[in-house]
């Protein structure tokens, strides 16, 4: 049974870590994961760092119009995806999620296109950037009300219960969200549903400016869980390792019947909240530049180079091919052109309309 | 054919869905062993067990979004709002997911669910028990709207949406739900368009146009026109979107006159739209302009709702009106 092997026990005092800052490991149990996992690990969170850097470009040189921030966030990125099956598993994401997606399997090209509304957007511009979806994935498209997707997500998790599929799905967002209504109203429905989700909290402490002890007078996020009759984990999500062996753990439990459960990933944003905020009017610097020396990649990097997995040759080496492959994509994704106008009219039901005919005669003619 | 009122239309044509589909699932509050406050879910929990008859907890945001997550996962949700009046707990549910994930998600995902929910007034239940909601839904992009007011359209209607690909609020007129009981086709191919209105009566002397709750008065001051020797065109539309714009206009064009009906507040009420599109098309062809029989701009009244409904004496005001333009 998983509950007897259970290693993370819930509402834990302090957040789960096991490698120190230094990089040493500090878990009282083997690691069980190759040298190419692990490299593939530190390539995904790579991979965030660079995709959230170059959108960033992107949106200074005006090619986008928006851009949420990421970095900071892509510990708790890689944990999850590398936690679930892609292709099986279903993702509901929200919009600070990049990293996740790209580790999770959304091809660069797809990000790209959507962040220009190019012809090569599978969602074909219908949103703002930083909004991916993705059949083929599993990957529920992004929409931008806060809190929105999780109900839908416990649905989809309560068709696998129904139909036993042996699926887990994931839902991930802010500590902003566990204020809206919709957020209990979805877990207090899995919990008595019992469904195999697990509910991801990337914890950055500010909902835009709104510190954490404004958003909620609970000692934590994962202390909600107990309310909702699930198991609530705090793990620090600068930690890689960390963040996925308590994922694996609560998805192998979702997904053997045992149900749903919360996962608080202690994060921070490096960035602003987007690029049309501005952080300095709420976060000292002295805060934001102590945060930036707990990054998740720094931390993961020093532990693959004590074990000897990786070097600088290693490490300019792979920045160049994804800085390459990154190019690539996004010149792709320029060169398929802008959609065309008259795509606003489509997708509004799987049929369009006498009436949204006549609309779009009235525009075109 | 069975003789059947409009709530054990739904509930029959559910059964017979679930049992034609086995992706097709019902979820809500009390539609399981209780078979729903008004029984439109009845006797479906014994036959078909808890996974597909959902007691959900007390939450339309979790009902609406679920059944969302439960369209794209591959089921046919059919939940079950127990008064429109409480939708809007999940009102963002409908407005920001539901509406929107086909267009947003590019045609990539679509969200095949119903919404059923009994609305409008009549039952003596002051206003959070007799509203009309439906301009909200209408107004809203990506959702498809119908109110029906029959039985039998019940029955062809809530067939077409459960097998459409997109979603669809169902509103169910709750006065109506035992007021009559008809003969309801069995026919496995009877389905009815969304979209398509229905001439309840002919006539040459003033159109009516209605839906829903309304239409049972719309025909009784039909009736009342007769005896006085004024033959009216009635029209009953039962879907609002997309709507019939074509069977308005025709009959309107032809006869000249009109009046609509509808017991949802006036301004801005889905009547508000069919009055607009008639003086925008078939202006030329008016003897008199549109007029509107609706329900007043204040919150559903609970000792008043009589006054407050349209009703015959109301709807005869207005086509007096309208002849002697």
């Amino acid at each position: 049974m998983i509950r007897d092997s259970q290693l993370f026990q819930p509402f834990n005092d302090e957040p789960y870590s096991l490698v120190g800052e230094s990089g040493e490991w500090k878990g009282d149990f083997e690691l069980d994961l190759d040298p190419d996992t692990l490299r593939r690990m530190y390539h995904d969170l790579v991979a965030g760092r660079m995709m959230d850097e170059r959108l960033g470009r992107m949106q200074r040189q005006g090619k986008i119009s928006f851009v949420a921030p990421t970095a900071g966030h892509e510990g708790a990125h890689v944990a999850v995806a590398h936690a679930l099956e892609p292709g099986r598993d279903w993702l509901f994401p929200y919009y600070r999620d990049t990293g996740l997606l790209l580790a999770f399997g959304l091809p660069p090209v797809e990000m790209m296109a959507q962040a220009l509304a190019s012809r090569k957007d599978p969602s074909r511009g219908r949103q703002m950037p930083s909004h991916n979806g993705s059949k083929d994935l599993n990957i529920f498209t992004i929409a931008s009300p806060i809190a929105s997707h999780i109900a839908p997500a416990v649905g989809a998790a309560i068709s696998m219960k129904v139909q036993g599929s042996g699926q887990v799905a994931v839902t991930s967002f802010g500590e902003g969200a566990t204020s809206e209504g919709d957020f209990h109203a979805a877990l207090n429905f899995a919990g008595a549903q019992g469904a195999p989700i697990v509910f991801v909290c990337e914890n950055n402490r500010y909902a835009i400016s709104v510190e954490y002890n404004k958003q909620t007078g609970a000692e934590s996020v994962a202390a909600k869980a107990h309310a909702y009759g699930m198991p609530g984990v705090t793990v620090d999500g600068m930690d890689v390792l960390a963040g996925y062996y308590v994922m694996r753990e609560m998805v192998e439990r979702a997904r053997s019947g045992l149900g749903p459960a919360l996962v608080e990933m202690l994060v921070y944003r490096f960035g602003p909240h987007s690029s049309a905020d501005d952080d300095s009017r709420y976060r000292p610097r002295e805060e934001v530049d102590a945060w930036k020396r707990r990054d998740p990649l720094q931390r993961f990097r020093r532990f693959l180079e004590a074990r000897e997995l990786w070097d600088d040759g290693a490490e300019s080496e792979l920045r160049s091919e994804i800085d390459a492959a990154f190019a690539a994509a996004a010149r792709e994704a320029e060169e398929a052109g802008a959609v065309p106008v008259e795509w606003m009219f489509d997708d509004v039901f799987a049929e369009r309309p006498a009436h949204l005919e006549e609309q779009l005669h009235e525009l075109m003619d | 054919m069975a003789v059947q009122t409009m709530v054990q239309t739904i509930a029959r044509t559910l059964d017979q869905e679930m049992s034609a589909d086995e992706r097709v699932v019902v979820l809500g509050q009390d539609v399981g062993k209780r078979g729903g406050v008004f029984l439109a879910t009845e006797k479906l929990f014994d036959k078909y067990g808890p996974d597909r008859v959902i007691d959900t907890p007390l939450s339309e945001a979790a009902i609406i979004g679920s059944a969302l997550g439960m369209a794209v996962h591959g089921l046919r949700p059919v939940a079950e709002v127990q008064f429109s009046d409480y939708v809007y707990p999940g009102f963002d549910q409908l407005v920001s997911q539901v509406a929107k994930l086909r267009y947003r998600s590019g045609g990539q995902f679509g969200a095949p669910m119903v919404v059923r929910m009994p609305a409008g007034g009549g039952v003596k239940g002051g206003h959070h028990h007799s509203q009309s909601p439906e301009t909200h839904f209408v107004h809203t992009a990506g959702l498809k709207v119908v109110f029906p007011s029959t039985p039998t359209d019940v029955r062809g209607l809530l067939r077409t949406a459960i097998h459409d690909e997109d979603p669809v609020v169902f509103l169910e007129p709750k006065r109506l739900y035992r007021a009559v009981k008809e003969e309801v086709p069995d026919d496995p191919d009877f389905f009815l368009p969304v979209g398509k209105a229905v001439v309840r009566r002919e006539g040459d002397d003033v159109v009516l146009v209605s839906y829903g709750g309304s239409m049972a008065e719309t025909l009784k001051a039909a009736d009342a026109l007769q005896e006085q020797g004024v033959s009216a065109l009635v029209i009953d539309l039962r879907s609002l979107m997309p709507w019939d714009k074509g069977a308005v206009l025709d009959a309107v064009a032809r006869v000249g006159r009109v009046v609509l009906v509808s017991e949802a507040p006036r301004t801005v009420g889905f009547m508000s739209e069919v009055g607009a599109t008639i003086a925008e098309e078939v202006l030329d062809m008016l003897l008199a302009p549109p007029i509107r029989v609706t329900g007043f701009d204040t919150p559903y009244p609970y000792a008043q709702d009589r006054a407050y409904l349209p009703g015959p004496n109301r709807i005869l005001k207005a086509v007096k009106r309208a002849l002697a333009y």
